[in-house]
């Protein structure tokens, strides 16, 4: 306990408001609060500067933290943040450069004429672009889809979680893959719904959870992939975001979330157990 | 030595630490990237030293003291480099709004406010205040006297009320 007597009222009010004063000073506080307006009118003052000040410390939880700092702390010494951002994280879709190329083919087809610049064109957007195989494009397209939902207030889900089982036989009619809707509030996760996604001409499911900051996580699924088979977590960051993935049954799956999330990768095995 | 599973939850508490620190640092430094910088030197010094930590109490705390060492250090050497002495920031008597705090831009309006406040009492209120730390943790986590914190809290208490009235007044 503090003794704060002598000092300003507002230090010792202050004090007060935290509980951090012995019993027979609280006493004299109490009894002066009941006859002294001044001292009432000093008391909410310091009440509500701290609930203001409550309010915007919260925020600063919102930004994102340093992503190769994440990495390093999680996959220990040895790992360089710079070769890691280069290796995994964040690398253009195969879309993004296959656009120039179609802008060019279609330039041609102007310039040149209908059958010679439709083959130019076609073999130009067909070609494969240099380093997809690395690129993981539908891990990519799913961050993308996740930061963008993820923002939505009002329409963050297609079907909300209401629906119950109908989301189940939408889903899986819609994506060719039978699962069943993880419950995830053991991990403080709230189920809110579900969307349906197209990455790479494929359906995909997107089950949707918000923890209890309002932080949102998702589960994806898509029937097969170009990826080789295994049913080892893979994790990796798109800027804020990590994603966990897998194959199982011959489904691709991956959970989003903030990066910071320390448990992404027990939800994920979680998720593989329960889904 | 520290098992290796115990190791990885340290480290996993550390990154879960990891939006709680860079706050932290934020108060400390005022801008975002200097508060980035060290985060990622508290974090390599945290691991470095886990064997150190015992468990006990709060993880935060002995981070935090050690993120706080870090950067009177860091004030220390830039206050040698530009020629101002080695004056340690928080055993300065009077308060001062620093420039840097002044010109930093922030997107969201609040952070700015809570960012130009007096060296010192962001810190204080974020520990006390927002975090739930008591007066005694505080002195020790800043390395000040508890009257010191006391004074602090009450003026940033104050500072953010009056800063809360401007607010609604503009608004109106």
């Amino acid at each position: 306990m503090q003794q704060t007597t002598g000092q300003a009222l507002e230090v010792r009010l202050s004090a007060y408001i935290d509980g951090e004063l012995g019993d027979a000073e609280r006493a004299e506080l109490d009894a002066l609060l009941a006859r002294d307006e001044d001292a009432k009118v000093m008391l909410e003052k310091l009440k509500a500067g701290s609930a203001f000040g409550n309010k915007a410390f919260e925020d600063f939880l919102h930004d994102p933290v340093p992503l190769a700092l994440v990495r390093q702390i999680k996959q220990g010494p040895g790992i360089s943040p710079r070769a890691e951002r280069v290796a995994t994280a964040n690398l253009p879709a195969p879309t993004i450069r296959v656009w120039p190329r179609v802008t060019a083919a279609a330039v041609a087809l102007l310039l040149l004429g209908g059958a010679v610049g439709f083959i130019v064109g076609s073999t130009q957007y067909v070609a494969e672009p240099e380093g997809s195989a690395s690129t993981r494009p539908w891990i990519d397209e799913i961050a993308e889809y996740h930061r963008i939902y993820s923002r939505q207030k009002e329409h963050l889900v297609e079907a909300p979680a209401s629906d119950g089982p109908k989301i189940e036989t939408w889903l899986a009619s819609s994506v060719g893959i039978g699962f069943k809707t993880p419950d995830l509030a053991s991990k403080g996760l709230n189920f809110e719904g579900a969307r349906l996604l197209v990455v790479d001409g494929k359906p995909v499911g997107q089950l949707v959870y918000r923890d209890r900051e309002g932080d949102i996580f998702a589960i994806c699924f898509l029937k097969g992939s170009e990826e080789p088979q295994t049913d080892q977590f893979r994790e990796d960051i798109r800027d804020n975001l990590g994603l966990v993935s897998w194959q199982k049954d011959g489904a691709s799956l991956v959970v989003v979330g903030p990066s910071s999330h320390a448990g992404l990768r027990d939800l994920a095995e979680t998720v593989a157990a329960s889904i | 030595m520290r098992p290796a599973a115990e190791t990885k939850d340290f480290r996993r508490d550390l990154v879960s630490l990891l939006p709680k620190l860079r706050r932290f640092a934020m108060t400390l430094t005022r801008n975002a990237n200097d508060a980035d910088d060290l985060v990622q030197e508290a974090c390599e010094r945290a691991i470095a030293r886990s064997h150190l930590w015992n468990g006990e109490g709060r993880l935060e705390s002995w981070v935090y003291a050690m993120t706080r060492n870090l950067w009177v250090d860091e004030v220390r050497k830039r206050k040698v480099r530009t020629g101002g002495g080695a004056v340690d920031i928080f055993d300065q008597s009077e308060l001062r709004v620093e420039a840097v705090a002044e010109k930093a831009v922030y997107a969201n309006q609040l952070q700015k406010m809570i960012l130009s406040m007096p060296e010192g009492l962001a810190s204080v209120f974020l520990l006390i205040n927002v975090e739930g730390h008591s007066y005694r943790e505080t002195a020790d986590i800043l390395g000040v006297p508890i009257g010191t914190v006391m004074s602090r809290l009450s003026t940033a208490r104050l500072r953010l009320a009056a800063m809360l009235s401007e607010n609604t007044e503009r608004r109106a």
